[in-house]
This record gives structure tokens, sequence and C-alpha cells, in this order.
């Protein structure tokens, strides 16, 4: 694990150095498929859940059953705001000022569901914080993040689902940002998580588990998977490989057993 | 018997799809003259339109049509990529430059009202930035897939389009890359989510549109549709059984849709 603080260039350590790029590894996803579907046939046996039990990187992040703050509604709404602006810097927008600009994209990008509304239901003390502490967070996101060149292949929000032991079980995720173009030779696809809370183990659990859903969707391990936190600016990053992998298949037995258990 | 492969998609997927792809059949215009005949008899006042989307929702009367970041994004991704005609140009910089085209459409009076030009040069800047953001996405998995093909393709420049004389009713098939082999071609469909229950019909009606779109009624080899979110691919062949089958579910789109507006109407 490599830990940083900026003003280190988030960009210069996703991306390394081209000449030591390990080879891309095209065959590790089959596997991985098969012990997560062995391991969910050990927990759910032969039954068949009904809807499917669905991970997400927040169930990963917050164990179940307890409280966490940063997921608190104005918590979540400062982290979805400072990922509107992330994408807004992708394609290399203007931003004039933080806070409305991340707003109105928001609503374009969303239209209207329960964190809008418990946004627009915010008073205004609770609004002018909010309007500083998005200020904060993206003048940290733009000073680490740097100029993020267009050649870098950068791309924002990307979703993926993958369902597991014949629709059991779901995985699904979105990526802040990946950089970098997919190659038959080296791995060079780095994968970034961007949150507005300080690191915590929970982190290192998403970071794993956005490289293991990558593996899985795109049948190839990507280079580095990253998690940038503009609350303390510190930045963690990690070279993806097979270990890396299979303690996040641990990870989401162990989230899939306490969901389980749970119903 | 209809085919429906089912693959993960993969670097060497795509190109053993299309290189074990089978012959494909031909529609004649007896073909044509019947299928028109089926769909005059399933009468409509207004006029009607089918595609892939319209089978896989069993007819049921669709939300009518907006433009947003997610239905704008398939436009100006695949422009992006026609327009890019070299590696030195960014996936960004093209689909920055097809939207400048397109708001240069809309301020030289060559857009019509509720086109994707209009409605981009009325967005305000922040929109067409998150526009741009979602395309850049679509561009870049388009090109992920395209340039694991070792067969010529090319992104296609629009999609299929047959008017069905005398029956008001248009059909489209959705088609991203047309892959050469030959004489014949292979079609790539790309779609964001997962596959649904009805996919294998929507890729069928999309293969019998483009057989009808094309003039000599040659089918394509094989219709492959791609679910990159999902890491997926499916795939139907250019055979008269899959072209057949795509045909009745039109057909019966047509009837549940029609069904669908008397019971409205009533």
């Amino acid at each position: 694990m490599v830990t940083a603080y900026a003003p280190l260039n988030v960009f210069d350590v996703l991306r390394g150095d081209r000449r030591s790029r390990p080879s891309a590894d095209h065959t590790i996803a089959d596997g991985l498929r098969a012990i997560l579907a062995d391991g969910i046939y050990d927990i759910l046996g032969p039954q068949r859940p009904d809807p499917s039990i669905v991970v997400r990187a927040a169930t990963l992040r917050q164990p179940p059953r307890t409280v966490d703050l940063s997921q608190s509604p104005l918590g979540r709404i400062r982290g979805v705001l400072v990922n509107q602006l992330l994408r807004l810097l992708c394609v290399g927008a203007d931003v004039v000022d933080p806070f409305d600009d991340a707003v109105s994209a928001w609503r374009f990008d969303v239209g209207t569901n329960e964190l809008v509304v418990a946004f627009d239901r915010l008073d205004a003390d609770d609004r002018a914080r909010l309007n500083a502490e998005v200020r904060a967070h993206f003048s940290s996101l733009e000073g680490a993040l740097g100029t993020i060149r267009a050649h870098w292949m950068p791309r924002s929000a990307v979703r993926a689902t993958q369902r597991l032991a014949d629709g059991a079980v779901e995985l699904r995720d979105v990526v802040d940002l990946v950089v970098g173009a997919p190659s038959r030779d080296v791995a060079a696809t780095a994968l970034l998580d961007v949150t507005t809370a300080p690191l915590g183990h929970g982190d290192e659990r998403t970071i794993r588990y956005h490289a293991l859903v990558h593996t899985l969707r795109t049948s190839t391990m990507p280079l580095r998977t990253s998690a940038l936190s503009t609350a303390t600016n510190e930045f963690w990053t990690r070279d993806v490989d097979f270990a890396l992998l299979a303690r996040s298949v641990d990870d989401v037995l162990a989230v899939v057993d306490d969901l389980w258990r749970a119903r | 018997m209809t085919t429906l492969i089912h693959r993960r998609l993969g670097a060497t997927t795509i190109n053993e799809l299309i290189d074990a792809s089978p012959s494909p059949s031909v529609l004649t215009d007896d073909h044509r003259h019947s299928l028109s005949g089926r769909f005059r008899a399933v009468s409509i006042e207004s006029h009607r339109r089918l595609d892939a989307w319209s089978v896989e929702r069993a007819g049921r009367v669709a939300e009518s049509f907006r433009w947003s970041p997610v239905t704008a994004r398939r436009l100006l991704g695949n422009g992006a990529l026609i327009r890019r005609h070299d590696d030195r140009t960014s996936i960004t910089d093209a689909v920055a430059d097809e939207i400048a085209d397109q708001l240069l459409r809309a301020t030289s009076g060559h857009a019509r009202t509720g086109s994707l030009a209009s409605w981009l040069a009325s967005a305000h800047p922040t929109h067409v930035a998150i526009v741009t953001a979602e395309s850049v996405n679509w561009a870049t998995q388009l090109h992920d897939v395209a340039i694991e093909i070792d067969a010529p393709w090319r992104i296609s420049s629009a999609d299929a389009f047959v008017d069905v004389a005398g029956a008001r009713t248009s059909l489209r098939a959705r088609r991203d890359i047309e892959v050469r082999r030959g004489d014949d071609r292979v079609i790539l469909r790309i779609r964001g989510g997962a596959p649904g229950k009805s996919a294998g019909p929507g890729l069928r009606t999309d293969l019998v549109i483009d057989t009808l779109a094309d003039p000599a009624g040659l089918a394509p080899a094989r219709y492959i549709g791609l679910w990159p979110d999902a890491g997926l691919c499916l795939a139907v062949d250019g055979t008269m059984e899959d072209l057949r089958a795509g045909a009745r579910d039109l057909v019966r789109t047509a009837v549940a849709q029609r069904r669908a507006r008397l019971a409205q109407a009533a």
C-alpha cells in the first residue's frame, strides 16, 4: 500500500512508470467467479433468494448494523456533489461556482430521488455549511488531481453489474474515475475512488471491491486501484494482484453471509 | 430452431463469434410482401414505430421520449468515433468536437425543434459537460470493443430504418459497429446495464429489421449484442428461423400495441 499526501499529483502515482507495468492477465476472472460461486453455495445452499442479494461498495464500506456519520444525508449529499465536480473536471469543464455547478449538474443528471428531496428540505444554515464544505473539498480535489489529460482516457461514474450463482447474488458498482486504455499486452487501467470522509478500513475494502468487479466485468485485471480523501488529502493506492482480489472475494462472501442471515 | 449464444465479454470472444458466424439467409420479395400484409392487417389510426425495445417491452406503451445524458450519449459517442480519424485525437476532444458541431447546427438554424442540437443549444454549460462525460464513457467502451476486432470494421453512421408500405409502420434497428467478413457482414450493438430475459427476441428484431433494410435482403451473418456494464454478450445468427422468429415478434408487438391503445381509448 502506498500512502501519500497532496500535493503529490494523483495521476503520477496512478499511471506510474509505463515501462514497469505487469503483463495483462486475461485469465483470472473465470477462477474468481468459480471461487465466488462455490462460496455463495456454501452460504445459501440450494436456496435461491428472492429478490437476489445485492452487494454494493457502500455495503462493504460500512458493515451491516453499524452507524457511520459520513453516511448521514448531509454527508451523502456532499459526496454526490463532489463526485459531480469530478465529472466536470474529467471533461475539462470550467467550474465557475463549485457549489452551484455541482447542484445544477446533479439535478440534471439524476432528476429527482430521495437525496434530492432531502437536499431541497435543508434549511439555510445547513445549505450554507454544505456550500462551504463543497468548496473546500473541491479545492482539495482540484489540487490533488491537477490537469486531467484527455489522452489518459478518463471515464467518470463507470457502472458495472455482475450476476453470480445464477443470479442469487448481484454485485453492483460505480467507480468514480477510470483512466487508461485496456491493452492486450500490459495492465494499464487504474481505478480511483474519491471520498469526502477520512480514509479507513472500509475504503480498503472498497478499492479491493472496485478491482474485483472491474476484473469480473472486463475479464482483465486492472493495474492499480486507489482512494483519495478530499477531507484529509490522503491518497491510498494498491497494485492489483491475485492476493488483493482473493481478499475482496472473502470480503464479498462475508457480506453475503451477513445479508443472508439478516433476512 | 432459433439460436441464442451467450458468452462472457473478453478480449478474444468477439473475434471468435465473428469468425464462427454461419452463412446468412436472404429475404426475398415474397417474404417482404408477406410481412407487409401482416402489418397492414393490424390497423392503426396513427403512425407506429417498432424497434427491439418495444418488442422487449411486449408492446407496452413507453414514456414519451426526452433528451437526457443517457439518451444523448449514443448519438454523440458514435458520432465522435466516426469523426476521430486517428489515435492522436483523444476521445474527449472528439466528443467535444461532435457537440460543437451540433451547437453550430442549432445556431445556423439547421436544427429542428426537439432535436439533439436544439436541446444542447438550450442547455446550461454545466449540463453540456455532464452530457460530454456520459458520451465519453459510451465512446470509450465502444472504442475498447472495436480495437479488439481483427476483421475490417467501421462505426455505423446510422441505424437501419424500414418503412412498411401501406401499414403506417416504421421499423428501426440499432447498430453500432459493422464488421465485414468477405461479402457478409456482422453487426454489433451495445447496450447499457445487463441483458434481461427478452434480450434474445430484441436481438432477433434488430436482425430482421437490418435484413429488411438491406436492398438485396441479405441478413447479417450474426447480430451480436454487447452489455459492457455486465461483461456479457449475446448473439443470434442470420438464419431463416431467427428471421422468422424476429418477424413474428414484431407482428405480435404491433398487435399488443393496438390492443393497449384500444384499451386506453375505452
